[in-house]
C-alpha cells in the first residue's frame, strides 16, 4: 500500500489496481471457518472428501473468504480509498493452495451525491488466467484541497 | 465498422455494468488506439421494446442496438432484430425454449437467431450437434466470445469449419472493462437493428479481437 | 421446470422480513478474520500493542451473513447448492464490543441455464444494525441450486 494517500485527481479511467498475488492455504480456510462458527465440520471448505461427495473437484475457499480477498484489492490500494460497495459474482469455485491473482481497473470516475467516487472492475484469476470471481467495487476518495 | 454483438448491462442478473459506463469505456479504448463503433445489448431472457439509447448513442458517437440472449434446448441463442411480432410468438423468459422453433419464428419475423458461444462446455451447440442434432437453417454462429474458457474456442472453430458457417464476435461483457474484447467487423455500415439483420444474412462480416482493430 | 413461474418454492416468503439473530463482535474475532484472509491494513489489524483501536474489515459481516439460519423456502430443484454472488455495502464502522442484529428477506427466485445446465437462484437481502440502531452493512446474497455433474 502506498504510504501517501491517493486523491481523486490522481486516478484516471483505465488505471490498473494491483495485482495482489495470493494462495489460500487449507490452514487459513480452517481458521476462517472457525471464526464463522456454528458450521458442521468436516465440510466442502475443509475436507476434500466432503467436497467430492458434493460433486466438487476438491475443497473450496468459502465465498465469504473470497469476498474478503476481493475487498483487499481496494483496502490495499491506498489508505485514502473507502470501499462503499463490493458486488461480486462467483463464476467458478476457488481451490485451496493454488496461485491466485487479484486485480482491478478503474472504469468510471465522477462526483456522486457531492462525493468524488470511482468504480472499478475487480477480478480473481487462476494461474491459467481464468476469471474465477468477478465484480465491481464502488469507492469514495478525497479530492485535493 | 466494428460492433460488439454480445453485451450485458445490469438489466441482466449477472452483469455489473451500466450502459452509460459501457459507452464511456469505449472512449478509453479509443484513446488507446482501438476501434469500436458500437455494441448490441443482449440481455438474458428479456427484451424491452421501450428502452431507448438513441440520446446516449448520439452523445457518445456510438451505435447502440438491442437484442436478446435466450436459453434454449440447444444452448444460448443471440437474437437480433427483435420485433413485437416475435415477442408475441416466443416467450423470451422461458428456460429451455425449442431452438428450432425460435430460429423459425425469428426468420419469419425478420429477425435472426444466432447460437452464442457454441463451443461452451455443457450448453454449447457443438455438444448437441455431436449428439446428432441438426442445424436447420442456422448459417451464422458466434465464433469469438470474450468469456470462452480453455478448449471452448477450438470447439467453436471446429463446428464452424465442419458446417461452413459464418462467425460473429462478441465480448459477452458482464463488466465494463470487458466490452469490445471480441467484435464483428462489417464491410457495410449499420445504423439500426434491421440493417444488422440484413448484414448478418448477407454475410459480409468477420469476427475480430480487440487487438485486431488498432489503427495504423 | 421451464420458466420462473414453474419453480416450486414457498412464495409466501417473498419480501417478508425475518429477524435472524444477534451477533456480538469481539476483537479476537476481527483479528482472526483478518489473519485468515491475509488482511494487513493497520486500520484492521492495529499496531500489535493490543491497546490500539481497530475497526472491522469491510466484508466482516459476512461471517454472520453466511451462517445465519434462513427460513426454508422449500425449493424443489437440484441436489447441490452453491454461493453464486454477493454484494455488500458497509455503511458504518464495526468495532470490538458492538452487538449486531440482523434481519433478512427473500428478494427473488429465478431460473437460468449455464455451463452447469439449468440452475435456480435464490436472492436474500440481509441488513445488519448495531446496538445504537445504525445500519452497519447491507448484504445481498445469491445462492444457486443445480444438479451435480458426473464430470466433477
Amino acid at each position: 500500500m502506498p504510504n501517501s494517500p491517493l486523491y481523486f485527481e490522481d486516478v484516471e479511467m483505465g488505471d490498473e489496481v494491483g495485482p495482489i498475488e495470493r494462495s489460500v492455504t487449507t490452514g487459513q480456510v480452517r481458521e476462517f471457518v472457525q471464526v464463522w462458527g456454528a458450521r458442521s465440520e468436516p465440510s466442502r471448505f475443509t475436507d476434500p472428501d466432503a467436497a467430492k461427495a458434493e460433486g466438487l473437484p476438491g475443497a473450496i475457499v468459502p465465498g465469504a473468504m473470497s469476498m474478503a480477498l476481493m475487498s483487499q484489492i481496494i483496502t490495499g490500494w491506498s489508505p485514502s480509498m473507502v470501499l462503499r460497495k463490493l458486488d461480486i459474482v462467483f463464476r467458478q469455485t476457488v481451490p485451496h493452495n493454488a496461485p491466485l491473482k487479484l486485480q482491478g481497473i478503474v472504469t468510471d470516475k465522477g462526483v456522486v451525491d457531492g462525493r468524488p467516487q470511482l468504480e472499478c472492475d475487480v477480478f480473481m484469476e487462476d494461474a491459467e488466467g481464468t476469471r474465477l470471481v468477478i465484480g465491481k467495487a464502488t469507492v469514495t476518495v478525497p479530492a485535493r484541497g | 465498422m466494428f460492433l460488439d454483438l454480445h453485451t450485458h448491462s445490469v438489466a441482466s442478473d449477472d452483469s455489473r455494468a451500466e450502459v452509460g459506463q459501457f459507452a464511456r469505456w469505449t472512449g478509453v479504448l479509443r484513446r488507446k488506439g482501438y476501434r469500436i463503433d458500437g455494441f448490441v445489448l443482449t440481455e438474458h431472457r428479456q427484451f424491452d421494446l421501450d428502452k431507448d439509447y438513441s440520446a446516449l448513442a448520439k452523445s457518445s458517437g456510438l451505435i447502440i442496438l438491442k437484442g436478446s440472449e435466450l436459453d434454449t434446448d440447444r444452448g444460448h441463442f443471440l437474437v437480433y432484430g427483435v420485433t413485437e411480432e416475435l415477442l408475441s410468438r416466443v416467450d423470451f423468459t422461458v428456460v429451455g425454449l425449442d431452438a428450432a422453433h425460435l430460429v423459425a419464428e425469428a426468420d419469419a419475423c425478420g429477425a435472426i437467431a444466432v447460437p452464442a458461444h457454441p463451443g461452451r462446455f455443457g450448453i454449447g451447440l457443438y455438444e448437441y450437434v455431436e449428439q446428432g442434432a441438426g442445424l436447420g437453417s442456422i448459417s451464422v454462429v458466434e465464433r469469438l466470445n470474450g468469456s470462452n474458457r480453455p478448449g471452448e474456442q477450438e470447439r467453436a472453430d471446429a463446428l464452424i469449419e465442419s458446417h461452413a458457417l459464418r462467425g460473429t464476435g462478441g465480448s459477452d461483457a458482464h463488466l465494463v472493462s470487458a466490452i469490445g474484447a471480441c467484435m464483428t467487423s462489417f464491410d457495410n455500415d449499420i445504423a439500426d437493428e434491421a440493417e444488422l439483420v440484413r448484414e448478418l444474412r448477407a454475410g459480409a462480416f468477420r469476427a475480430v479481437r480487440l487487438e485486431d482493430t488498432t489503427q495504423g | 421446470m421451464t420458466s420462473d413461474q414453474e419453480i416450486k418454492f414457498d412464495r409466501s416468503l417473498l419480501g417478508v422480513e425475518h429477524p435472524v439473530g444477534t451477533f456480538p463482535v469481539t476483537r479476537e474475532m476481527m483479528l482472526a478474520f483478518s489473519r485468515s484472509t491475509g488482511e494487513t491494513s493497520p486500520a484492521y489489524v492495529g499496531d500489535g500493542s493490543g491497546s490500539d483501536k481497530i475497526v472491522a474489515p469491510p466484508t466482516f459481516c459476512n461471517i454472520f451473513a453466511s451462517s445465519i439460519t434462513r427460513p426454508d423456502i422449500k425449493l424443489e430443484f437440484g441436489d447441490i447448492g452453491l454461493f453464486a454472488g454477493q454484494s455488500i455495502e458497509p455503511r458504518a464502522p464495526v468495532a470490538p464490543g458492538d452487538t449486531l442484529t440482523a434481519t433478512t428477506k427473500l428478494k427473488d427466485v429465478y431460473a437460468k441455464t449455464g455451463r452447469s445446465g439449468t440452475m435456480v437462484f435464490a436472492v436474500w437481502q440481509t441488513s445488519f444494525a448495531n446496538q445504537k440502531g445504525e445500519t452497519v452493512a447491507l448484504v445481498e446474497e445469491s445462492y444457486v441450486r443445480r444438479n451435480r455433474r458426473a464430470q466433477e
